[in-house]
């Protein structure tokens, strides 16, 4: 540890003029941005009465599934309401153009380029991710142009060298330990470090959180239930696993009589 | 005949659960500031982050979950130790945060 045996004097300055200010800048545009990107999104488009019902009886029928294998449902109800499902599907009555006829052609997949809700869509996730880009893209410039040159701050545990020519950029000292970084390192650190913060003050379903847009593409609104899907086929599915369910179904309350009876011993035990 | 083997849990009881991000949060917090005004450095600093995520962690264990945390937290007792990525990226900042502002002096 000879290296970092080495002092350096660091003016009081830096720290309340740089170190400060770059923290407060990020956790105020982090705030900046969730809001912004509240504003920009737009209400999501009203559906027919047929859609609804179309989506509905699919979430319908999922609902009644999730729980089939410790159903709350007495078996006469739950047979009821499954055969319906399943007769529904089968004939598409909840379909939003009506039961196929038999000389219909199956529709071709609809591209999501010419429907205009599905390009809706993706414009907004665009936006969004503009709104995500650009003020990164903001601070780094600003940082880049007033603060470079110059060491900020000393981390507390030591990097290895590969780190030196990133977080030392600009700095033309080449016996200088890791250790000490440029005002960029902080940069990075309030980047991946403010997420908890901002979930603390905006909520869990925040827009601030910088790092995890990394990911995100503006094509990935369309893939959940977009409009572009093809609810004949999805129905027909659904009451493969209808029937599916209705075969691993079993009722909660079976034999309930007898089993309460048997727990406070009125019953022998088996 | 069958009663419940698999724990189920109400939805909204589960989303609750996120105070517990939120104790997370403040434990990986203190102990950042802890550290850098301790001025520990090097693995003495990781090593005091792993013991304030194990105090937090246990103080819930004995004393909201009562023993069973998988009663109360769907992912049992690795769910409720985990700190999370953002908790330990937050834990380095105050710490470097504190570090440099408290011995900032003596460089």
């Amino acid at each position: 540890m000879s290296a970092s045996e080495v002092s350096l004097y660091l003016d009081p300055q830096i720290r309340d003029w740089v170190l400060f200010p770059i923290t407060l800048v990020m956790i105020l545009v982090g705030i900046l941005r969730h809001y912004v990107v509240i504003l920009l999104q737009s209400t999501p488009q009203k559906l027919s009465r047929a859609a609804l019902r179309e989506q509905r009886a699919l979430t319908r029928s999922q609902i009644l599934r999730a729980t089939s294998t410790k159903s709350l449902l007495p078996p006469s109800y739950y047979t009821s309401i499954s055969r319906h499902l399943s007769q529904a599907f089968e004939s598409g009555k909840y379909l939003k153009d009506g039961p196929p006829k038999p000389g219909d052609a199956p529709a071709s997949p609809l591209n999501p380029m010419t429907d205009p809700a599905a390009m809706d869509g993706m414009m907004a996730g665009m936006k969004t991710q503009m709104v995500m880009m650009v003020p990164q893209m903001v601070i780094m410039g600003w940082i880049n142009f007033f603060f470079q040159g110059f060491v900020l701050i000393k981390l507390p545990f030591p990097l290895t060298l590969g780190f030196k020519s990133m977080l030392q950029r600009g700095i033309e000292t080449p016996e200088m330990d890791v250790r000490w970084v440029s005002s960029l390192s902080w940069y990075f650190l309030n980047f991946f470090g403010l997420n908890g913060l901002y979930r603390l003050i905006l909520g869990g379903e925040n827009a601030a959180d910088s790092s995890r847009d990394m990911m995100a593409t503006p094509f990935n609104t369309t893939a959940a239930a977009g409009p572009g899907q093809d609810f004949a086929k999805l129905f027909k599915a659904e009451r493969d696993n209808l029937e599916l369910a209705e075969g691993l179904y079993s009722w909660a309350g079976a034999g309930v009589e007898e089993r309460v009876l048997r727990k406070y011993g009125k019953l022998p035990p088996q | 005949m069958s009663t419940p083997d698999a724990p189920s849990y109400y939805q909204p009881n589960v989303q609750h659960n996120s105070a517990l991000s939120v104790v997370k949060f403040y434990s990986s917090c203190f102990a950042g500031a802890v550290a850098g005004i301790l001025g520990l450095q090097n693995w003495l600093g990781f090593a005091l982050f792993m013991i304030s995520t194990l105090f937090t962690s246990s103080c819930i264990y004995f004393i909201n979950c009562r023993g069973k945390p998988a009663k109360y937290i769907p992912g049992g007792l690795t769910e409720l130790v985990n700190p999370g990525q953002d908790n330990m990226f937050t834990f380095v900042l105050v710490w470097t945060l504190f570090y440099g502002i408290v011995h900032g002096k003596e460089w």
